[in-house]
């Protein structure tokens, strides 16, 4: 690591009181293009915990960014209540069928057990094992799917909408059950020393409504929160999509920090919510990060520092959302170059100058 | 048009917009009593109350939860005044094969611009989910369609979105077909480089792109 001055950990420690670092924290957010640092095929991660964290580790070594996050898919938490995820051979998985397919099922679905459970405990041996491995210089998250977003994946994206307006009683019985498995869960990742990364896919503007945002998942959410910062942890939620709507409601759960996607604005972000939580995003992950150039990259790292280097609480440089798998190293190289090229403090005059330039 | 008529048309649109599929399907067999056309009604009906849903949606005062509720209404009331159309006005529609490529079993998105698309008056060849890009050709040559439309939400399975379009052209079959390509992951740029005819980020927009590709009035 010593391209940087500083560790990840001592870093966010400087830049959370203020003081001189090195360089913004920059979070490419790197999931099954991991396998691509070992070699291996993503796969093989499937019940694999130890080759999960061999390769998290590799892949930050390789690259040098700010937090490990262990992370396959979304579905870890639906599949060990039941249901059906495909695997494809060296591809991301995706949800092959839903858990139950009516509302009068979801009584019987039970929160899972995270020691026992699907691959849950295998993603617990992962998390245990890079942050034993690197976990003194760097922070290392586990990925916690939101309640809603399970809910999604336990009766179908399409059932689960449809019976938000239908009947909204049934949906929060679901968000529940949801809920509770991931409260157990949450709790067994802070056990193995890592803090619980919150993504709650299906809540953003593109699916429902704001509405529906504060009804059916930001209660869920903030509840888990509230268990984190009671474990004495601070909480990142990432929701993909369009978030401008809901980004107070966002704010409201208490996460400490948002990660949003490039489908919302970070300069918008940073008048609504700045003064109350860090910001983080919002490279492009399919238009730049897969299929752009470093020099697209570049471009695109010094426009999110230049609409949000000033956030009262913070930066994180950082994709929009999970890099695609064969995202090229280049660019994800690219991307921690151009945030030790506008090195700390951050020039403004200088990002603007280039622009008009 | 009779007062009553337009009433009842106004009556139609509003239940569609308000997701009253018992409504809807009530004000729909009221027509067929009443010997109103078919055609008429769902055109001025059921149609012009899906599209009233669209542009609540486009200004984000609807969303996925309210449309998908709107099309049920919409496709309740079809079900009855469908049988009621005359032979020849179910026959001049152009046909438009849509799916989820191979790789990919997120399908809302592709189950949106259907629901517009149909209620355009186009008809709808849904191959569903999880696709091979072969099955777009022969579906499309076997349908005579004039578009095929292509849906992904995650960046693994893009290239098979590039794969159907090769498959057009080693089957001499490509200038037969307009391709439209949309989802999460994908944008103009990828549409053009690809070879597409053209790309659309969202239900409403594919109907508008469809209708200026093939050359149909807005």
């Amino acid at each position: 690591m010593s391209r940087d001055r500083l560790t990840p950990v001592e870093r966010f420690a400087a830049y959370h009181r203020g003081e001189p670092v090195d360089r913004l924290p920059c979070v490419p957010i790197v999931g099954n293009t991991a396998a691509r640092v070992l070699g291996v095929k993503v796969s093989q991660f499937r019940g694999n915990g130890w080759l999960i964290a061999d390769a998290q580790v590799a892949a930050y070594r390789r690259f040098g960014y700010d937090v490990i996050r262990i992370f396959t898919d979304l579905y870890t938490q639906a599949e060990a209540m039941g249901a059906k995820v495909h695997y494809p051979e060296d591809e991301t998985a995706y949800l092959a069928a839903p858990a139950i397919t009516a509302a009068d099922e979801i009584a019987s679905l039970q929160p899972a057990d995270p020691h026992k459970d699907g691959n849950l405990p295998h993603h617990l041996e992962a998390m245990e094992r890079a942050f034993q491995a690197v976990g003194k210089e760097v922070p290392v998250t586990g990925a916690l799917t939101g309640p809603f977003t399970t809910a999604s994946f336990l009766i179908g994206t399409e059932n689960l909408v449809r019976l938000t307006l239908k009947n909204p009683a049934a949906v929060h019985q679901l968000c529940e059950v949801a809920y509770q498995g991931a409260l157990v869960y949450a709790g067994a990742i802070l056990d193995t020393g890592c803090t619980p990364s919150l993504t709650d896919a299906m809540c953003s503007t593109t699916v429902i409504s704001p509405r529906q945002f504060k009804e059916f998942g930001q209660p869920y959410l903030k509840r888990l929160v509230d268990f984190i910062h009671g474990r004495g942890r601070s909480v990142t939620l990432h929701i993909c999509g369009k978030t401008a709507p809901i980004l107070e409601a966002m704010a409201d759960t208490g996460a400490d920090c948002l990660s949003i996607d490039n489908a919302a604005d970070l300069e918008a972000a940073k008048v609504k919510v700045g003064h109350h939580v860090r910001l983080m995003g919002n490279v492009p992950p399919s238009e730049i990060m897969l299929q752009g150039t470093p020099a697209q990259v570049r471009e695109a790292v010094r426009a999110c520092v230049r609409k949000a280097y000033n956030n009262p609480k913070g930066l994180i440089v950082a994709s929009g959302c999970s890099l695609p798998v064969e995202t090229p190293f280049a660019n994800i190289d690219a991307m921690l170059d151009a945030v030790r090229e506008i090195g700390w403090p951050v020039d403004a005059d200088e990002l603007e100058t280039e622009l008009a330039a | 048009m009779s007062s009553q008529t337009e009433t009842l048309f106004r009556a139609l649109s509003d239940s569609v917009v308000g997701m009253d599929e018992d409504r809807t399907r009530q004000l729909s067999i009221q027509a067929v009593n009443q010997g109103i056309d078919a055609l008429t009604a769902i055109e001025h009906g059921l149609v012009e109350g899906m599209n009233r849903a669209g542009k609540l949606f486009e200004t984000e005062e609807y969303f996925i939860p309210e449309l998908l509720l709107c099309s049920d209404a919409m496709y309740a009331g079809l079900d009855i005044l469908r049988p009621h159309l005359k032979h020849e006005e179910n026959q001049i529609r152009h046909k438009i094969v849509i799916g989820v490529v191979e790789g990919d079993t997120h399908d809302i998105g592709k189950n949106l611009v259907k629901i517009m698309l149909e209620a355009s008056g186009f008809d709808i060849v849904d191959l569903g989910r999880d696709i091979p890009p072969q099955r777009f050709v022969d579906e499309a040559v076997k349908a005579q369609a004039s578009v095929i439309a292509l849906s992904t939400l995650m960046t693994t399975t893009m290239d098979g979105m590039a794969e159907v379009i090769q498959l057009l052209h080693k089957a001499n079959v490509r200038e037969r077909f307009k391709v439209i390509v949309g989802g999460g992951p994908i944008s103009q740029s990828f549409a053009n480089r690809i070879g597409a005819d053209g790309y659309a980020a969202g239900a409403p927009a594919a109907v508008k792109l469809v209708k200026q590709l093939i050359g149909v009035a807005a």
